[in-house]
């Protein structure tokens, strides 16, 4: 038994890994990419952030890597993150899933505006 | 500040999860805290915090052991099919885990250990309670039934031919044995003649009779108030009728009893009683004949020596059994696996044996054979006793064969010395004569039962466990004075070389006293305790 589920994939678990998907970054950064990728309507909490980055690291779609300084940030050293390919993988494909939605309901016509 | 509260707040996670990721959480409460200044946003930051804690909290405690999921994963991952075990030594248990982890333990220990002997204990407790106390077997019941109410009715000594007894039809013209006292059946009297099968010990086992199976009240214990002898007994007819029942008594000793001499004596008080008048108080039939007992035993010291009043008219002895009862013996006693109750081994290797009659060997010996057979195995014996009322001795002698392996004298008080009187010991590939053995006796064991009680425990080769017994040794024949008085005469002395009394009057003394009810209970406990020590 896997530990957590990550089919289907959470939405936070999803939305650390396209922040993950341009660069590295540890957990707080990884914080304010979601936030600046959903125009601020998901901020994660420590607790979700890092079960999801937990779950993640087992699942092996992403991994860590060696805790360095983050020159805007003092001098603490953080635990940054990367995608792994598996990661870049399961993100494609979840957001295949979610274009296929998509098309389905560009079809059944319940968006308003076709620019999406 | 708000940063040592979140701390406190973090603490409500995992341990696991704060040691991973406890500063990290912190660290990033920081950031937060240090970018998002202000009312609004310092607000904003503790509502998702709030929340954060609500969702993930649940989620983390749900979810198991990271290391042991992930030792799943590798499994799966492997698709090993035998198990996998891991160890995890980062995390030893807390102490609050390993208390209640040996709380637990010893309750599930307590629990199977009780459940255990629980167990154990259930099968002694079912036998018990068990058929052993149905008390007749559907023989005996069959026959109590048909017993007819004790009555008083009309009998009379001075007008026996005035009768109103139960009729005729109900005698027990065919039998051999009779019902006397107790109810107890007699054997045929007239030794000369009768090639008696039914050298009967008990009761139960008046088959062969056709009625009188059915227990006569004993007139001397009943409640019942019984009547004068005759409904207007006029002085002069009682003391005819009391010289007529002495006379005979008197001829009856001195032709049966072992010891002339002492039938001499006793004829003599008997007689002197009667013409001195001293019988004239006694006006009922059953307290006549106890006070004829009386006289003669005050002479003769003889316990087996007897004089009994039946309310029902004394068949006429002379003939023996008829076929047709011995026919009917023989059915009842296939019908009721000839009253071996119950056989069974119980744990431990002890075998118990219930038997509720010592039945005719020539009917019953391939079941005692059988019987014996199946508890061969066993490393001890219980013989429950407590419901048999005797039988016939051969088959006292071939069951107590088993016991030993050598040819055992067993004393039988009704029966001179002869070849029989010793068990027919050594039985081949028999395994029970060193065993253990176990005699469950109630009050109302008697007779037949009472003489294996008698001389195993004489013989020191079985444990008693029960009640005294009845204390019935049937060690007469009976002899048939008129329609309603009978005597019991010794006519052989046998020899009982413990030099005690037997136990007539007495009953046969357990060695260890406790409740009929209890006695299998209490064989048991010894039982098994002795296996232990062995």
């Amino acid at each position: 038994m896997p530990k957590r589920k990550l089919d289907p994939l959470p939405a936070a678990a999803f939305q650390i890994l396209l922040a993950l998907a341009g660069e590295d970054l540890h957990g707080y950064g990884i914080m304010r990419q979601v936030v600046e990728q959903t125009d601020g309507r998901m901020r994660l909490g420590p607790g979700t952030l890092y079960s999801s980055i937990q779950s993640l690291l087992q699942a092996k779609l992403i991994g860590e890597l060696e805790a360095r300084e983050d020159a805007g940030l003092g001098h603490e050293r953080r635990r940054y993150y990367h995608l792994t390919s598996a990661g870049r993988k399961l993100a494609r494909s979840e957001a295949d899933r979610l274009a296929d939605l998509l098309r389905v309901a560009r079809a059944k016509k319940i968006l308003r505006g076709d620019y999406v | 500040m708000s940063e040592k509260i979140y701390a406190v707040l973090l603490r409500l996670f995992p341990s696991r999860f704060r040691e991973s990721y406890g500063e990290d959480a912190l660290q990033l409460f920081r950031d937060r805290a240090r970018h998002e200044t202000g009312l609004f946003p310092r607000l904003r930051l503790w509502v998702d915090l709030i929340a954060d804690l609500a969702i993930s909290l649940p989620r983390e405690y749900r979810y198991p052991e990271p290391a042991l999921a992930a030792a799943t994963l590798a499994q799966r991952a492997n698709a090993a099919p035998s198990p996998t075990f891991f160890v995890l030594p980062e995390d030893s248990p807390r102490p609050g885990a390993l208390v209640i982890g040996g709380i637990l333990s010893l309750c599930a220990v307590l629990a199977l250990s009780a459940l255990l002997s629980r167990a154990s204990s259930r099968k002694p407790l079912r036998a018990a309670s068990n058929p052993s106390y149905r008390a007749a077997s559907a023989l005996s019941r069959s026959y109590a039934q048909r017993a007819p109410e004790a009555s008083y009715a009309a009998s009379t000594l001075s007008a026996p031919d005035t009768l109103v007894s139960p009729p005729q039809e109900q005698l027990a013209t065919s039998s051999g044995a009779f019902a006397a006292k107790d109810g107890t059946s007699y054997a045929p009297s007239v030794p000369s003649t009768v090639p008696s099968p039914a050298f009967f010990f008990a009761n139960s086992f008046s088959p062969l009779d056709t009625t009188a199976a059915a227990p006569v009240p004993q007139p001397r214990d009943t409640a019942k108030p019984p009547r004068a002898l005759t409904p207007a007994p006029s002085n002069y007819d009682l003391i005819t009728e009391h010289r007529r029942i002495v006379d005979a008594a008197v001829s009856n000793l001195n032709r049966y009893y072992v010891d002339p001499v002492l039938a001499r004596e006793m004829s003599d008080v008997l007689q002197t009683h009667e013409e001195n008048g001293d019988d004239n108080a006694a006006t009922a039939g059953p307290a006549f004949a106890a006070l004829l007992t009386k006289q003669m035993r005050d002479v003769s010291h003889d316990r087996h020596l007897d004089l009994i009043y039946s309310e029902q008219p004394l068949p006429d002895h002379a003939a023996g059994p008829s076929a047709e009862a011995l026919a009917r013996y023989r059915g009842d006693m296939q019908r009721s696996n000839c009253t071996f109750e119950e056989i069974e081994l119980l744990p431990k290797s002890i075998g118990y044996l219930k038997l509720d009659s010592f039945p005719e060997l020539s009917v019953c010996g391939s079941t005692a054979t059988a019987a014996m057979r199946r508890l061969n195995g066993t490393d001890a014996l219980i013989f429950d006793l407590r419901d048999n009322t005797g039988g016939f001795p051969d088959m006292v002698s071939f069951l107590a064969a088993y016991l030993f392996d050598y040819p055992t004298y067993f004393y039988n008080p009704r029966e001179n010395v002869s070849e029989q009187s010793w068990t027919p010991s050594p039985i081949a590939s028999n395994h029970l004569a060193d065993k253990p053995v176990y005699v469950l006796t109630s009050s109302a064991t008697s007779s037949g039962a009472e003489q294996l009680c008698y001389n195993l425990k004489m013989l020191k080769r079985a444990t008693l466990v029960g009640e005294t017994t009845r204390g019935v040794a049937h060690a007469t024949a009976f002899h048939r004075l008129d329609d309603h008085f009978g005597m019991g005469i010794p006519e052989t002395k046998p020899i009982n070389p413990y030099g005690t009394p037997d136990w007539e009057g007495t009953g046969v003394a357990p060695d260890i006293q406790v409740p009929a009810a209890r006695a299998l209970q209490t064989a048991l406990k010894m039982a098994r305790s002795n296996s232990r020590k062995k």
